[in-house]
């Protein structure tokens, strides 16, 4: 696969202190569905804005399919954009909105004609041809400016934030749908969210932002599995963080002292004997030990608080130290509500050394 | 009956036009400016104790309609002897007590004697002032002063001629043409005047309305020659130091005599003709004289106030002059013709 | 009881409205339109059911040479009101970076309507006079050697000074119809490959027709209605249909006429607006 967008040390400075984005270089494959991730302010729909010629960057450059186009308008690149609420025309209709950028292109009526026609039975809407954007539902309206976009071929689809206009529900269905219309055209799509899920659910690659830069990029499963940073551990689903101390460190197996306990860990670099560390471990990740069953690390607590959530029990345990850790189990349909622990019960919980990250320093959530 | 419809509708359409309160012993005067000067009300709301209210009107065509929609507004108007009759026939006005005007008797008989003040042998018009509707041009603007209204007419003078826009112009125009019988035009000459003043037309700067309006055309520079209330708008361009001369051209000049007159019903009689011998007397006389530069109909109380050359500059001595005014008339029905023939003019 | 009162205070939310349209709108009317089928009478008029005034306003041409000429005059200044605030209103909402700066200069256009209409008709008077303001720059940059006549008491005196007027009703509709406008509209279009120009074209101003519509209409109705320009700034050529009719209610004394010639304006003026109001709907069916 060949690159088709390079962005090499792209920086946004809106003043010395006003730094939207700050040397970020990063690189998309053709055909790739890549993810910028990250909460509102970090800087992705900035960076996104840059590719699509709305915004130009104050260092760097861009190409597009090994053309610079840094400094060209947006009517002058390859790459189309979803816009956030879906900027459709309000005085043209469903057709006109979607063969309005072919206009240009010099193709004859019934070529537009065509191809509209076959954009819209791409996005299951023909028969709303004839229809005003907003005689149509917001799904709807979605899967028009998705056709709009696409039916003008672009190298790179650009999609802001496509899917935060729509309600949850319709919001999961939209997320299969457009990863499979990311698989049936086969174009490049460059999303920006600050929704971990869709982005987890959706993309081939997904690139954490924190203040401007790229925290951390890789498959969803990498990022959610191996998060670099206390930052990406807490942005991408949710984390127990429970501060600690080196024991030791053999290999890449080390052994830490926390408040309520003792865990060991599988890391990626040596740690330093007797340095402050924070450990962190998924909630769905720690389970309940049985009466007698033994694990590498358990942790002994009280049942403080017990969430029901539908899907499964979240059971918040506090430690001897005080401090809390959250623990995720999925319901067994025999398993009565009259089994879930009562509150103050005494418990042991257990996590494996390869679910334990283990990140420098104190970590404030 | 019919009026009664007429003034009911118009009633309706007055509701919202706010009217000046109605009181004893307030006078409410529509009329020109300067006619009821305070340099010389003031002295009479002092000796009188009537207290006089002026509204003032920028035309003659301003009384009817004011008149018209509601009565009981004004107590005295002053339209020019072109209109009066026409406040008698619309039954705007009262007949006047002569007896109550000490000083009737001393009124130019030439202006007693006018058909427009009367009905039915009634006076309905006190004669106030007059004056000519003389031409007049600036002295800078030529070497051989204009003697004609020809010169109205001259091309070389194009985009510098005004002429006042009323149906006074037709009388111009007539005159240019020949027709002296300016006030019993027949269709034909009304014709042949309306299409005298379309050839005109390109040499107009501009229609005047109003006398400030002639006098800021002069000022700019815009016009040097026009007709013109002979001694008012002079006399002002005179003080802002523009020189101009008024002239009679030899197709004689119009003449004009404005009159009060008692609106009907009017609940303050008694300040009205307290008003009335108060104008006939040297202090109405002399007191509009000097605000507004015209002649008076009262010679004896003109020579008791004036300075004798004051007196001579306002022909107040010269019968000749007055007889050689063509004054104005009432229309009567033959109104609508010279009114539309202008409008056409207007209209081109 | 409290349901009693509250029928009463419904009805006065309604009925003052309903009450001032029938008293200053609908029985004004009813009396223009009652007079104009009155005939001319010396001294005044006298009621009749007859169609001669529409008939003389048809068939005299002064009067239909007088309508045209107020509807040519109209149209100019609605035109060249337009050609001024369209592109000063464009760039106020999309290209003016500071709000201050925005906010300062879209008062300065709204600011002379809190000026006598007749003061700021008497100021283009000094401009334009042969001894004018214009004429003086013209003379002192050497373009003009004499002092021309050629500005005031023209019809273009009165565009001039018609446009000056009313500019600001050309002005605040079509700010807030472009301000209207999402920005994204304009991005989606220069996304989807169009210039700027053609961007314009395509999404700007058809999104901003409603605000050219109610302007046009503004300042037409307005322009169609004056009758100060004429006496002020208009010269010989410069009499409009107000004009005539003030001179019929007036110096003629033929308020049949008038009536009828100001029938005749409302219902060019109503045919007017009507066709604005289904062009303005039609774009609002295009609103967000």
């Amino acid at each position: 696969m060949a690159a088709i967008i390079e962005l090499e040390n792209i920086s946004k400075h809106y003043s010395p202190t006003i730094i939207g984005v700050d040397n970020v270089s990063l690189t998309v494959e053709d055909g790739e569905f890549v993810t910028l991730l990250g909460p509102s302010g970090c800087g992705k729909s900035t960076l996104l804005r840059m590719i699509g010629g709305f915004e130009t960057p104050t260092a760097g450059s861009i190409r597009l399919a090994d053309k610079d186009v840094t400094w060209d308008p947006p009517y002058k690149r390859e790459v189309n954009m979803v816009f956030q609420d879906y900027a459709l025309f309000p005085h043209m209709t469903v057709g006109e909105n979607v063969g309005y950028g072919l206009k240009v292109k010099g193709l004859g009526r019934l070529e537009i004609e065509t191809k509209v026609h076959d954009a819209l039975k791409l996005v299951g809407l023909f028969d709303k041809v004839k229809l005003r954007p907003q005689q149509l539902s917001g799904g709807q309206r979605q899967r028009i400016a998705l056709a709009r976009a696409i039916v003008r071929e672009p190298k790179v689809l650009l999609l802001d934030e496509p899917l935060s206009a729509l309600d949850a529900k319709l919001r999961e269905q939209m997320q299969i749908e457009m990863k499979h219309l990311h698989e049936k055209v086969g174009i490049t799509f460059v999303m920006v969210t600050h929704d971990q899920t869709e982005a987890l659910v959706m993309s081939d690659r997904v690139v954490v932002m924190e203040k401007g830069r790229i925290a951390q990029q890789g498959r969803p499963q990498e990022l959610y599995d191996h998060p670099a940073s206390p930052y990406v551990a807490n942005f991408i689903g949710t984390t127990n963080f429970l501060p600690g101390r080196v024991i030791r460190c053999a290999g890449e197996r080390a052994e830490i002292e926390i408040g309520g306990g003792r865990l060991s860990a599988i890391v990626d670099a040596p740690l330093v004997a007797g340095s402050t560390v924070t450990a962190g471990c998924r909630p769905e990740k720690v389970r309940l030990l049985a009466e007698g069953e033994t694990a590498e690390n358990v942790l002994e607590g009280r049942v403080a608080e017990v969430i029901y959530y539908g899907l499964g029990l979240r059971l918040a345990v506090e430690l001897a130290d005080g401090s809390r850790v959250y623990t995720d189990s999925l319901l067994p349909d025999r398993l009565a509500l009259s089994a879930v622990p009562p509150l103050g019960q005494s418990l042991r919980l257990a996590v494996e050394p390869h679910n334990v990250f283990v990140f420098e320093g104190e970590v404030t959530p | 009956m019919t009026r009664k419809i007429l003034l009911g509708a118009l009633g309706a359409l007055a509701l919202t036009t706010a009217a000046p309160a109605l009181a004893e012993g307030t006078l409410n005067v529509l009329t020109w400016e300067g006619y009821a000067d305070p340099s010389f009300i003031s002295k009479f709301e002092e000796e009188s104790g009537c207290k006089v209210n002026a509204t003032y009107v920028g035309s003659n065509d301003d009384f009817a309609p004011k008149l018209m929609s509601g009565g009981g507004v004004y107590d005295l108007i002053t339209p020019s002897i072109d209109t009066t009759k026409l406040m008698i026939d619309l039954d705007f006005v009262e007949p006047l007590d002569t007896a109550k005007i000490s000083e009737w008797n001393n009124i130019y008989k030439k202006f007693r004697d006018l058909d427009g003040i009367q009905k039915d042998g009634e006076y309905y018009g006190m004669p106030y002032v007059w004056g000519a509707i003389a031409f007049m041009y600036r002295d800078d603007a030529f070497t051989t002063p204009p003697t004609s209204i020809a010169d109205l007419w001259n091309p070389a003078l194009k985009g510098k001629v005004a002429l006042w826009d009323d149906k006074s112009s037709i009388y111009v125009a007539a005159r240019l043409n020949g027709d002296m019988d300016i006030y019993n035009l027949t269709d034909e000459q009304i014709a042949a005047a309306q299409k005298k003043l379309l050839e005109q037309k390109p040499l107009i700067r501009k229609y005047w309305a109003t006398a400030g309006e002639l006098v800021d055309l002069y000022k700019a520079g815009e016009v040097v020659i026009s007709n013109t209330w002979a001694g008012y708008q002079s006399g002002l361009l005179k003080a802002e130091g523009i020189k101009v001369t008024e002239f009679i051209p030899k197709e004689g000049a119009e003449g004009w005599m404005d009159s009060w007159m008692v609106v009907k019903g009017t609940p303050n009689k008694e300040c009205a003709y307290k008003f009335l011998n108060m104008q006939l007397s040297p202090l109405g006389q002399c007191g509009v004289a000097n605000i507004n530069g015209y002649s008076v109909t009262n010679p004896v109380s003109a020579k008791a106030c004036m300075t004798p050359e004051q007196y001579k500059d306002l022909h107040q001595d010269d019968p000749a002059y007055l007889d050689s005014l063509m004054v104005w008339q009432p229309l009567g029905d033959r109104f609508e013709a010279y009114t539309n023939a202008w409008n056409a003019v207007k209209a081109q | 009881m409290s349901h009693a009162r509250r029928n009463l205070s419904g009805g006065m939310v309604l009925g003052i409205p309903l009450l001032w349209i029938a008293l200053f709108m609908l029985l004004p009317y009813g009396i223009i339109v009652t007079f104009s089928f009155w005939v001319k009478k010396y001294p005044t008029f006298v009621p009749a059911f007859q169609f001669g005034n529409y008939v003389t306003l048809f068939t005299d041409p002064q009067y239909v040479l007088v309508l045209l000429r107020t509807l040519k005059i109209s149209v100019l200044v609605s035109v060249a009101s337009l050609l001024l605030a369209y592109p000063f209103a464009y760039w106020l909402v999309f290209r003016c970076r500071s709000a201050k700066l925005r906010t300062w200069l879209y008062m300065a256009v709204i600011a002379p309507l809190w000026v006598s209409y007749l003061l700021r008709a008497y100021v283009w008077k000094t401009i334009l006079g042969t001894e004018g303001v214009l004429n003086s720059f013209l003379k002192s940059i050497g373009l003009i050697d004499e002092p021309s006549s050629i500005f005031l008491y023209n019809q273009f005196a009165m565009v001039v000074t018609l446009t000056y007027i009313f500019i600001p009703f050309m002005v605040m509709p079509i700010y807030t119809a472009l301000e209207k406008i999402p920005a994204n509209l304009t991005e989606a279009a220069a996304d989807l490959g169009m210039g700027p120009w053609r961007s314009f074209w395509t999404v700007t101003l058809p999104l901003s027709a409603p605000g050219i519509a109610a302007g046009a209409t503004l300042t037409f109705c307005l322009s169609f209605g004056d009758f100060i320009a004429p006496f002020l700034v208009g010269g010989p050529d410069g009499n409009l249909i107000a004009n005539v009719i003030a001179t019929q209610f007036g110096a003629a004394l033929n308020w049949p006429l008038g009536s009828a010639l100001a029938i005749v304006m409302l219902v060019v003026v109503l045919t007017i607006v009507s066709l604005s109001d289904r062009m303005e709907r039609k774009g609002a069916t295009g609103g967000i």
